[in-house]
């Protein structure tokens, strides 16, 4: 009996021991840490600028700039409509967000009334095709700009992968080929945006928490994995 | 004994561990079908899909007030200009309002959306984007191409 307590709490002390070194993987870091400005300035209102698009995929922009507003939301900030302020840009004749970052960020703050922008761009979103296998892939970087002090308040990525090809049951060379053609031409725009999304949330993890969210300035010490965009 | 004690603490100490690393809150907003109706509209931009994002939104401000959930940013301001530009300025007056009143921070904006939309109205005016341009136009910013 006493033996066997003994064993069950050791096993029950490594497990702990084992989580907490599972749960403080490489290069986590807290949210208060990373991004000091975010808690000092607490940023109310955000306003969304034009993608930014580095991938291959010319649409790709428009596409992704519809899943942003939805899901900043959830993160408790005052984000502008996007349907609407982007129209506005685009009569000011900006409609990319290269032009836009020649243009004083303060200049949004007297507009609007934000007190961010976002900048986001779209690194990859495309299809790779291998012998073996396809891939899809959404890398998204985002960054939150102050439009009082112009500086940078939080930036982070969010990348989802999709191995596409899924199990391959026989079929030789000619079947696996067959299935590649039949994957690409599958993918339409429609199937990039559910993990446009998923991409967006994963950029988001990181960012502080704005006044409408219930952890508002309580998340300083929450963690997450370190990969701002360089 | 022992052994099932020891293993209901290791499946509660599991559980709970799991729970904690997975803990999602249940969403701030509701948001409907916008993002599915948006995409519809880039895609294939005409009246029938600007129909059904409208109802979409409709849904979001009605489901909202019925779960006493806070509408989400920016819905009530964006009903509001698709009634603009469909020439009902009283709807669309009232709408950024609405917005108004839910985020006080969003006034700048819904005050200037509301100034082109009364100006769109009195000058009687009925064609959309054009009178839209101009009034924008006469509230440009002054740093527009700035070094």
């Amino acid at each position: 009996m006493k033996k066997i307590s003994r064993f069950a709490l050791s096993i029950i002390l490594l497990a702990i021991a084992g989580k907490v070194i599972i749960g403080c993987a490489p290069k986590a870091i807290t949210k208060g840490e990373e991004f000091p400005l975010m808690y000092e300035e607490t940023p109310l209102t955000i306003l969304i600028m034009p993608p930014m698009n580095e991938s291959t995929a010319a649409d790709a922009k428009e596409y992704y700039a519809t899943t942003v507003q939805e899901i900043l939301s959830h993160w408790g900030y005052y984000v502008f409509p996007y349907e609407i302020t982007a129209d506005i840009l685009k009569m000011e004749g900006i409609y990319d967000a290269e032009l836009v970052r020649n243009i004083p960020t303060s200049k949004f703050r007297e507009y609007f009334g934000a007190d961010a922008v976002l900048f986001t761009t779209i690194k990859k979103w495309d299809l790779s095709y291998m012998v073996l296998s396809s891939t899809l892939t959404v890398s998204i970087d985002e960054e939150l700009k102050s439009t009082k002090t112009d500086q940078t308040l939080w930036k982070y990525n969010g990348t989802v992968v999709v191995d596409l090809s899924g199990g391959n049951a026989g079929g030789g060379v000619a079947g696996l080929i067959a299935s590649a053609v039949i994957t690409a031409a599958q993918t339409a725009m429609a199937d990039y945006v559910p993990y446009a999304k998923q991409a967006n949330y994963r950029a988001l993890t990181s960012l502080p928490f704005g006044k409408y969210h219930p952890q508002y300035l309580t998340d300083q010490s929450m963690q997450f994995i370190d990969q701002t965009p360089k | 004994m022992s052994i099932k004690f020891l293993v209901r603490l290791l499946l509660a100490s599991a559980i709970s561990l799991l729970s904690i690393s997975c803990a999602s809150q249940k969403p701030m907003y509701y948001w409907g079908d916008y993002s599915d109706s948006l995409y519809d509209c880039k895609k294939k931009p005409g009246a029938e899909t600007l129909a059904k994002h409208k109802a979409a939104l409709e849904k979001i401000i009605e489901e909202s007030t019925k779960r006493e959930m806070r509408i989400p940013p920016g819905v009530c301001a964006e009903l509001g200009y698709v009634y603009a530009a469909q020439n009902n300025s009283k709807k669309a007056i009232e709408l950024f309002n609405m917005e108004k009143q839910t985020y006080p921070e969003s006034s700048l904006l819904m005050d200037r959306l509301i100034s082109q939309t009364e100006k769109r109205t009195n000058y009687g005016v009925s064609s959309g984007n054009e009178i839209d341009k101009k009034a924008v136009e006469n509230e440009k910013y002054s740093g527009k191409g700035a070094q």
